[in-house]
């Protein structure tokens, strides 16, 4: 039994070895991916394309447009286009909002009066157009409050546990190692053994006296070490290169590893028996893929999603291991969580 | 001498279709059977119930004297096979390849080393041996992939159509190795279209829709049915055996 | 011509006999576009937050209501201990604590100066940039209502509208860029492991010793599978308008023409690969690699592109699916017509022209 689980890992290594471009792809797939994600992934909304119409032209209509570039949240310029035509800018995406100040402005203000302000939205980006409203919502009511020559009385002092410089890279990178393994682990399992099939060199294997159990480890573990080669190289990747706070355990980690790497490699184990060609198996493979990785809380919280797709992620084997990678790492809890 | 296959009405159904209908054949120890049919007349599903891949619904049988409905265990390490269908690693090298097959068959590694040398050697193969599978011209494969069915000198070979697309020179040379296994006491269990290669079995069976319509010495059914060759004699029998089935 | 047509007859028949896969090419898209439709939602709702309450008035229980009330936070399971109150953060129950000191009341009532604390897990950091904004957002409309007894002056009153999806539904934008998704997924995925099989099981040998030029055959593996990505792409479009209330603004044959240049920049892209790698396997990882990723991560399909750095930006030039995703959404969300969007349909044909160019001299050096 060992020797004939030796003897077929040995040769799936060997085949690994032997394709180049499938060697590189191996290797640098997770480093591009890290890269790439670690940057990319944010969903910070700042830098919002802010044209300005201003109908006033007072110090104090300048200065409530001043206000609306503190903090990176708005970029203010002008919009250079007539008034009737702003709609023309969210067309070619020049800008996402519009601020409107109208001529009475800075006469109403004076006058003690209300004076009123227009603030148009793009909603294609339905999450990023709430935001920039709450925005320009803060930084109107903390105008209003320097005008009446007084702070907001009532202030929130805010403070961040465990990752202060709020980088996201902290949160992604960590959760991308996670997606990592997943697809690994999952497609090249569910190709090994209908590619045999496909291939025609199953049915010699078939004739030889290997049992059902060492032919299903045999050609698991060597995806099983490719796993964790893959994960061990975008650990690294992510602490020497990101500079992620390692707070926990390695063992702890890569033993969690090993339990998740049973339910992905028994998945694609499934599939591959389940399927007749190595399309289909793909097929197979990137749908439990996606809906793994959607359902995860990679990018989008749980908590968000509606009841019946919420109990839907309790089967998400990667929801767990999500939940494992990202508390190892990010805060320094203990294994009780 | 004892039989190295023993079918007595061997029979396989898949629903209502019968591939296999009660089939009974003995192979002696050491002689070369040729198992003869059209496509799809049941050849491959009964091989595949004799390598133990396939229970049976009804009758018995022994391969190298193991029961095939509860020793396949024992009889797939007994037996070698080797398909029409190249299906060798083609990305892995011939070594490569032996080895691999040698570990599966639980050859130790100092005895396999020496097996694959000797087996290179008698096939002519240690030129080709170093070189990836896919590589190699047709009839080269052909003998890499006899030479893994080979490794643990299996008692009894099935060989699927083993000379398909191979040029006549190759298949001559390939005949030649057989008659040295027979020789050395091998059962060769050999499929073939081939009519000319049937001839060069000791004995010969002729199956159509699942059932065996004729069995024998080449010479004596051609006698038997009165006809010049092989050809017509199998041609004669398939359209008697459609008739009445 | 015929010849063609013996291809990609052939083709179909394999894509018809095979219902599983058949199934899935169907399927997959209208699962995605449930999924995406329902369960993708960034608006960060139901932050678990813990209020330790010192002050006890009716002020701060309304304050702590205003909270609740919102929609943005709801009430964990656990209650914050008083004296270790950051262990609920540590022990993952809840997300944030709002800590309100003893005198809230009171320096409401004389306008005095007075300092919430808010303490929040800052693990997911967008979770917690979130959490920050939207405590703001909450203590403003609290203030807001407390204005009067404050004597404040009016000041600006900022009155705010949203252009084109006024119910800021989530659906809305990220419907329609899956298309862009599937489409480049069916098209670039499928065709470099369709044609990488025949290389693996050593059928392209067999096809390229009749007479069917090299040229041929690629046409005829492609097409079949255009058609299948076309129609996954009408049939997320159908879901989205009928399900999902996504409204299609512009005109039908443009994004239809977009679609074409599209689908032929991303069956390059497959060819391209296909040319590369021999096996299956191989063709899938590259594809993946060349075409799924950057189209979801470096698109604008989720993640904005003003906010990656400078180099990341450079990137997405050459990502088809960044031209693409500007066009449906304009074309639907918008009703955005040619001359709008005249600068990303230069560089999407510009980038389907290179890309087939490439393509068809690399398998005629290769394969051809």
């Amino acid at each position: 039994m060992v020797q004939t689980i030796a003897a077929l890992i040995r040769k799936e290594l060997l085949q690994i070895r032997r394709d180049r471009i499938m060697l590189r792809l191996i290797f640098i797939m997770p480093l591009v991916q890290l890269l790439v994600l670690g940057y990319a992934v944010s969903t910070d909304v700042k830098f919002i394309g802010m044209a300005v119409h201003d109908c006033d032209r007072s110090s104090l209509s300048r200065e409530f447009v001043r206000s609306f570039s503190a903090g990176d949240y708005f970029i203010p310029r002008d919009s250079g286009l007539p008034l009737l035509e702003i709609e023309r800018g969210f067309q070619e995406n020049a800008y996402d909002a519009v601020l409107i100040i109208p001529p009475d402005f800075s006469k109403t203000l004076a006058a003690g009066g209300a004076a009123r302000a227009g603030f148009i939205v793009d909603g294609t980006n339905a999450n990023a157009a709430a935001i920039s409203l709450g925005y320009a919502g803060i930084i109107t009511a903390q105008f209003n409050g320097r005008t009446a020559s007084r702070e907001v009385p009532i202030s929130l002092r805010q403070k961040v546990l465990y990752n202060p410089e709020g980088e996201s890279i902290y949160f992604m990178v960590p959760g991308i190692i996670a997606v990592l393994l997943t697809m690994i682990t999952v497609m090249l399992t569910a190709m090994a053994i209908v590619r045999e099939r496909e291939l025609g060199t199953l049915e010699q294997l078939v004739v030889t006296p290997i049992s059902t159990p060492a032919l299903i480890l045999g050609k698991t573990i060597p995806f099983a070490i490719l796993g964790f080669v893959e994960m061990s190289i975008a650990l690294a990747f992510g602490v020497l290169w990101f500079k992620i706070p390692f707070a926990g355990s390695w063992p702890l980690l890569y033993a969690l590893a090993f339990i998740f790497l049973f339910t992905t490699l028994g998945v694609g184990m499934f599939i591959s028996t389940a399927t007749r060609t190595q399309q289909q198996a793909m097929f197979f493979s990137w749908f439990f893929s996606i809906y793994t990785i959607l359902t995860s809380g990679f990018f989008i919280p749980i908590a968000n999603m509606p009841a019946a797709v919420q109990y839907l992620t309790y089967l998400n084997p990667l929801r767990y291991f999500m939940k494992i990678v990202r508390s190892r790492n990010a805060s320094s809890s203990s294994c009780g969580r | 001498m004892e039989n190295a296959v023993v079918l007595d009405r061997l029979t396989k159904r898949f629903g209502r279709f019968t591939a296999v209908d009660e089939i009974s054949l003995s192979v002696r120890t050491g002689e070369i059977f040729g198992f003869l049919g059209a496509n799809g007349a049941g050849k491959t599903t009964a091989i595949r119930m004799l390598c133990g891949l396939l229970l049976p619904t009804s009758g018995s049988g022994s391969v190298a004297g193991f029961d095939i409905y509860r020793r396949s265990e024992q009889i797939k390490l007994n037996i070698g096979y080797m398909s029409q269908k190249f299906s060798l690693y083609g990305d892995l090298t011939g070594y490569e390849n032996l080895w691999f097959y040698g570990s599966v068959y639980r050859i130790p590694a100092g005895s396999l080393k020496a097996r694959i040398g000797e087996l290179a050697s008698s096939l002519e193969l240690e030129e080709f041996i170093r070189r990836p599978a896919r590589s190699l011209p047709t009839g080269w494969r052909q003998r890499l992939a006899l030479a893994a069915a080979l490794l643990h000198r299996p008692r009894i070979l099935f060989l699927d159509e083993p000379t398909g697309g191979v040029d006549p020179v190759f298949r001559r040379r390939f005949w030649e190795i057989l008659y040295r296994l027979a020789d050395g006491g091998t059962t060769l269990f050999v499929t073939t279209h081939y009519m000319d290669e049937a001839e060069f079995c000791g004995r010969i069976s002729i199956m159509h829709q699942g059932r065996i319509v004729a069995a024998g010495n080449p010479q004596e059914l051609m006698r038997t049915y009165g006809q010049n060759n092989l050809q017509d004699t199998f041609v004669h029998l398939i359209s008697r055996g459609g008739a009445d089935a | 011509m015929r010849k063609l047509y013996y291809i990609a007859a052939k083709v179909m028949r394999h894509i018809i006999r095979d219902p599983r896969s058949l199934v899935i090419a169907i399927l997959m898209p209208i699962m995605m576009t449930l999924l995406y439709g329902y369960a993708i939602n960034l608006d960060i709702k139901n932050i678990r937050l813990a209020v330790l309450d010192f002050d006890r008035t009716s002020a701060s229980r309304e304050l702590a209501n205003k909270f609740f009330n919102s929609g943005y936070f709801r009430v964990p399971g656990a209650s914050a201990d008083l004296m270790d109150p950051e262990r609920i953060l540590q022990s993952g129950r809840a997300d944030a604590i709002l800590i309100i000191g003893p005198g809230l009341a009171k320096a409401l009532e004389k306008g005095e100066s007075f300092e919430l604390g808010l303490t929040i897990d800052g693990a997911d950091a967008n979770y917690a940039a979130a959490a920050a904004s939207y405590s703001q957002i909450v203590l403003g409309s609290f203030l807001k209502e407390h204005a009067g007894a404050l004597g404040r002056a009016p000041g600006i009153a900022l009155s705010q509208r949203v252009l084109y999806n006024p119910d800021l539904k989530s659906s809305h934008f990220f419907v329609p860029g899956l298309i862009a998704i599937i489409l480049m997924m069916i098209s670039a995925l499928l065709t470099s492991v369709t044609i990488a099989r025949e290389k693996e099981t050593g059928t392209m040998e067999q096809l390229l010793t009749t007479p069917v030029t090299p040229l041929q055959v690629i046409i005829g593996k492609v097409l079949p599978y255009s058609a299948l990505a076309l129609l996954d792409g009408t049939l997320i479009i159908l879901f989205a308008v009928l399900h999902f209330g996504v409204p299609f603004s512009g005109s039908v044959a443009l994004l239809f023409a977009f679609g074409v240049v599209y689908v032929i920049a991303a069956l390059s892209i497959g060819v391209l690969i296909s040319t590369i790698v021999n096996t299956q396997q191989v063709a899938m990882m590259a594809a993946m690699m060349a075409t799924v990723l950057p189209s979801v991560m470096l698109s604008g399909f989720i993640f904005d592109i003003d906010t990656m750095p400078a180099v990341l930006q450079c990137v997405t030039y050459i990502v088809p699916a960044k031209y693409f995703l500007l066009i449906i959404r304009g074309i639907m969300l918008k009703g955005s017509g040619v001359g709008v969007l005249a600068i990303q349909a230069v560089f999407l044909t510009a980038l389907a022209a290179v890309l087939l160019g490439t393509a068809s001299k690399r398998f005629k050096l290769k394969i051809g």
